[in-house]
């Protein structure tokens, strides 16, 4: 009797079994589809360029993109890229046809054993491969024929993001996964959602009188919870998150001052993904207004005077506007993560409390024409001039 | 356990599903590039009401269509096409008799050119409205349009050119306009080894007359070393005096040149004294060299001469010493450009990423202080440092082109990154920038390269149209985008599509030149061999096989419109005159089996149409231009008989007949 209940408890459950077996042929639904994609976005592009990475095989998202990218790379000396001279392209098809035949064997033995080994092998692969392709996108970006560039600027690389945007010259470059992609991401996190199951249940032993079908499908459901939550911080299509202002390096997008480190700042990124950068939220909110940027706005970020390294969503921050603590462009708006960080700034600087509606009420009415040019407040940038200092 | 199944399935599949949607989500994207708050301000900026005038008569090249095309600003509407160097079948420039000899080079009759440069004549370096020049880049001429007819009235073949790009850019009272080659070639051009290029092959930069109709003429040449030199223009006010060149393939590379011209950082502008110039030429200095190149232009009766020139002034800068500088520039320079008040030289480097700024002030301190860092076939180069005023920094992708707004402002064209960028003069700050649809080549300003420009619109001549209009097939309109530049913030109102490639225009505003329009030709004045000033003046005449009929038209009908007695290999001349005197009543003639095209005659002119018929019969012909309420009746009928059948001519209206 212990002897057939170790045998059970080594044994997966039969829903366990039956979602393997449905993951791994799901799994071939790679074959049909793209796994990754790689958008490049530019004004004179209004119709998109891309590329699609397949398992086999790599092709434009329209007919001839794969060669008008490879014709537009030439100017900056990047090597061609040309599936055929990829050997993973050749290797994978076989790759995930062996992790598919080994998945429907898995289910088929029912192995507790065999399916913790197939995952890790199944996990191994997927790493391997992200770094692989993260290397190919690093070769092509860094590698470039000094001989033959014509454009060449120095410290400059032209390598696409793994995944997610970032601009490149004149281009912005989206990376994600395609639908082949997706689903290959998410049957390795319901290989693992199994694993976990079967691993947690290893003492129980038997089957559950229902077949175990209850289990499985709350560690599929998890799975696929988890899985959306992963996709939709991906794709972003809520918000990726803002990046990063690097103060004397960006500039401002409205005022082009370039950005200090002193608590102010902002971005807004485009509905295609663009970012621009502002030295104070009274530019961002005359940058809005005067309506020059034709994307769209995606959305909105300002920099949190308590916490500078980060950047919270303008539409949620809280704002004091005080002639005491000087902003950038002078409208003295300075913009809190939390409410009692900016109760707190009132009390000490005094002024008044604003939310984003007042600071758009108030960039309005101070600058009806627009931002005054050039008047700016005590920017760190500006060089005062000599009769100034001579005074 | 079935149902369970399912639902397990029906999950994986509604999670994947959302999953990619999630994936796909962000590919939306809006780039009309004027916000909705901003249409109604924008829609009345460019409304003109009707009935109403433009503001400004805008100039822009036709490219490759040859022509020049007028249209206004800020509508944007097409006012006229000029043809210039191309035959123009609409009005039958390059195809009547009298308009063929515009197009004669040493090559021959050449129907077409590529325009690329309009330039309007200046007095102390402002437009005057009296001229436009334009330049044929593939076989080197220049052309002048009346600006009170608007129509060509000279071309002028540059030789010891191949390109003539870099033209023809203006001095501020019109007294040179030049033309560089794009090109160098051997000069004299001769038979060798395009591999023997460096050091044989030379460039040119032609000072041509501008000042005087019907009298152009390359007042002297500067061979320069073998680069390409792409564009130029004059300097004013303090620098009054100069002329400013840029160069790129310093490398002197004769093959793939995209790679082998991009390899150095810096090309050059090239600084010429032109007065200096004048100096060294006026004490002897120069050659007079064999040269051969067609001088064509309208005389005092409409009609075109071609001329043929046979020598042409060269002198070398090594012959005359402070004549030239070389400015290192980088990198693969385009556009060369002053500023209104004549101390900046602006050059945009195809592949910088920065706008140098040359300082004239500075150059001149260079220069005396002999600040050189080598010469090159006796031009001595100054040290960038010496004469760089300020660097634009961030300010786009692929610099092109700069004009002003006379308000202390410069644009400039990036071309890469598809924007127009605004900065200061004197600081150097990007102020401003704006996203234009798609990649901007040049850009105007009215008046933006003379001395006051009317700061207060741009228009960006952009070389991709892609989605802009309604597709046209593959094949699309130029496109431009009217900006205006009167408040702080540059702001987008207008797009419009253009004819052929306008790679630059000129502006100028609509009250320089609206009042003196030429509405119609004095008959009385018509001095034109075959003019039939009258219908009593009108004959067929025979002179072995040309038969010539001086011919009238007037609203609704030909004098003669039945004619009799031509033969089968005649050639047949209808010189027409319009009898109108009264504005916008062209007569068109068109001729059955014509290998022609028709003739647009304007009132009180004489225009010529050749027609050698090829078989027997009776042959129409009709007013082409609806003149009047019996347009249609306005025809007439021409009986060609067999050269033996001994049909006498005779002619008439009405049905009397004349005869000789």
């Amino acid at each position: 009797m212990a002897g057939g209940d170790r045998a059970r408890a080594s044994r997966m459950a039969k829903g366990s079994r039956i979602l393997i077996l449905v993951a791994s042929i799901a799994l071939g639904l790679t074959y049909i589809l793209p796994i990754w994609t790689i958008s490049l976005e530019a004004p004179q592009y209004p119709e998109g360029l891309g590329m699609v990475i397949r398992l086999n095989t790599i092709e434009g998202q329209k007919r001839h993109d794969l060669s008008n990218i490879n014709n537009l790379n030439h100017y900056i000396g990047m090597q061609r890229i040309e599936p055929e001279s990829i050997p993973e392209l050749r290797i994978m098809p076989f790759v995930v046809a062996g992790l598919i035949l080994t998945g429907v064997l898995v289910a088929w033995a029912g192995r507790k054993r065999l399916l913790y080994a197939w995952t890790a092998v199944f996990l191994a692969i997927s790493l391997v491969g992200l770094a692989d392709f993260w290397k190919w996108e690093y070769d092509y970006g860094h590698n470039l024929d000094e001989e033959t560039a014509i454009i060449k600027i120095p410290g400059m690389s032209y390598q696409p993001p793994l995944i997610g945007s970032r601009e490149i010259l004149n281009f912005t470059a989206h990376s994600w996964p395609g639908t082949g992609g997706v689903i290959a991401i998410l049957v390795a996190l319901s290989v693992v959602g199994v694993s976990i199951r079967e691993w947690r249940s290893r003492g129980v032993g038997g089957e559950r009188a229902d077949g175990g079908v209850g289990a499985s499908a709350k560690t599929l459901v998890g799975a696929g919870s988890l899985g959306l939550a992963m996709m939709v911080g991906l794709a972003g299509c809520g918000d990726p998150g803002p990046r990063p202002l690097v103060a004397g390096v960006d500039a401002c997008a409205d005022c082009l001052m370039v950005l200090d480190a002193n608590g102010h700042g902002g971005q807004i990124i485009s509905s295609t993904g663009r970012v621009y950068t502002f030295d104070s939220v009274e530019c961002m909110a005359n940058h809005l207004r005067a309506g020059v940027e034709a994307e769209g706005v995606r959305s909105l970020w300002v920099v949190d005077f308590s916490e500078p390294g980060s950047l919270v969503p303008a539409e949620e921050a809280f704002y004091l506007v005080s002639p005491m603590l000087a902003s950038p462009m002078g409208l003295g708006v300075t913009a809190f993560a939390r409410s009692e960080d900016r109760d707190g700034a009132v009390h000490a600087f005094g002024g008044d409390a604003a939310d984003w509606s007042g600071v758009k009420a108030l960039v309005s009415s101070a600058w009806p024409q627009g931002r005054p040019s050039r008047s700016h407040g005590g920017h760190a940038t500006e060089v005062p001039l000599p009769d100034e200092t001579g005074a | 356990m079935t149902r369970s199944l399912k639902s397990r399935v029906v999950t994986l599949g509604a999670v994947l599903a959302f999953g990619t949607l999630a994936a796909y989500a962000c590919q939306s994207g809006n780039t009309s590039g004027v916000g909705a708050g901003d249409m109604v301000g924008a829609a009345e900026a460019v409304y003109v009401a009707p009935g109403e005038y433009d503001e400004f008569y805008a100039f822009m090249s036709g490219g490759f269509s040859g022509n020049l095309t007028v249209m206004g600003l800020p509508s944007g509407r097409l006012l006229r096409t000029v043809p210039v160097f191309s035959q123009f079948p609409e009005n039958g420039w390059g195809y009547a008799e009298e308009t063929k000899a515009m197009l004669e080079t040493s090559h021959g009759f050449i129907p077409w050119d590529d325009a690329h440069h309009p330039e309007l004549s200046m007095t102390n370096g402002v437009p005057d409205g009296r001229w436009i020049f334009i330049n044929g880049n593939n076989t080197p001429r220049v052309a002048r349009v009346d600006l009170n007819s608007f129509e060509t009235t000279e071309i002028l073949e540059i030789p010891n050119s191949a390109g003539n790009h870099g033209s023809p850019f203006i001095t501020p009272n019109s007294d040179y306009l030049v033309a560089s080659t794009r090109f160098s070639v051997p000069i004299p051009n001769r038979d060798m080894s395009i591999e023997e290029y460096k050091g044989n092959f030379k460039g040119t930069l032609s000072f041509v007359r501008a000042n005087e109709p019907g009298n152009m003429g390359v007042a002297f040449q500067i061979l320069m070393p073998g680069y390409n030199y792409d564009l130029a223009h004059a300097g004013k006010g303090p620098s009054d005096g100069w002329m400013f060149f840029t160069s790129y393939n310093s490398e002197e590379e004769h093959t793939l040149l995209e790679i082998n011209a991009s390899r150095r950082d810096k090309d050059f502008v090239a600084a010429v004294n032109y007065r200096r110039a004048e100096e060294c030429i006026a004490s002897g200095a120069g050659e007079t060299t064999p040269a051969r190149y067609a001088h064509n232009y309208m005389n005092e009766h409409h009609i075109a001469v071609s001329d043929m020139l046979e020598e042409v002034l060269v002198i070398e800068p090594a012959t005359c010493s402070d004549m030239v500088y070389f400015l290192p520039t980088p990198k693969s320079p385009h556009g060369v450009d002053v500023d209104p008040t004549g101390q900046y030289i602006v050059a945009g480097g195809k592949l910088a990423t920065v706008i140098p700024v040359h300082s004239f002030e500075k150059m001149i301190a260079a220069i005396q202080a002999e600040d050189f860092e080598s010469v090159v076939d006796g031009i001595p180069v100054l040290t960038y440092e010496s004469v760089i005023a300020g660097e634009v920094a961030n300010a786009g992708l692929g610099p092109l082109h700069t004009e002003f707004d006379g308000r202390g402002y410069a644009y400039t064209t990036a071309f890469i990154s598809s924007e127009i960028v605004k900065w200061e003069l004197g600081t150097w700050q990007v102020v401003d920038r704006i996203p234009v649809y798609y990649s901007v080549g040049h850009l105007m300003i009215p008046g933006g390269d003379s001395q006051q420009p009317w700061g207060k619109y741009l228009v960006a001549l952009n070389k991709i149209t892609k989605d802009r209009y309604l597709p046209t097939g593959p094949e699309l309109a130029h496109s431009a985008q009217l900006i205006d530049i009167s408040g702080d913030q540059m702001r987008l109102l207008l797009d419009f599509p253009t004819q052929g490639e306008p790679h630059y225009a000129q502006g100028i505003a609509a009250e320089l030149l609206m009042d003196d329009q030429v509405r119609f030709y004095s008959l009385e004045e018509n001095e034109h061999p075959w003019v039939a000033r009258s219908e009593g003046e009108t004959r067929v005449v025979r002179d072995g096989n040309e038969v010539h009929v001086a011919m009238t038209s007037i609203r609704s009908h030909f004098t003669p419109d039945n004619i009799e007695g031509v033969r089968v290999g005649d050639e047949v001349y209808f010189h027409v005159t319009n009898l109108e005197q009264d504005w916008d009543v062209p007569h068109g003639l068109a001729m059955m089996g014509a290998e022609n095209a028709e003739l647009l005659i304007m009132p009180g002119q004489t225009r010529t149409l050749k027609w050698v018929p090829d078989a027997p019969g009776v042959y129409p012909f009709y007013c082409t231009d609806f003149c009047s309420a019996l347009h249609q009746e306005m025809q007439g009928y021409v009986r060609v008989s067999s050269p033996n059948a001994g049909v006498p001519i005779r002619w008439g209206t009405g049905g009397d007949w004349n005869t000789n």
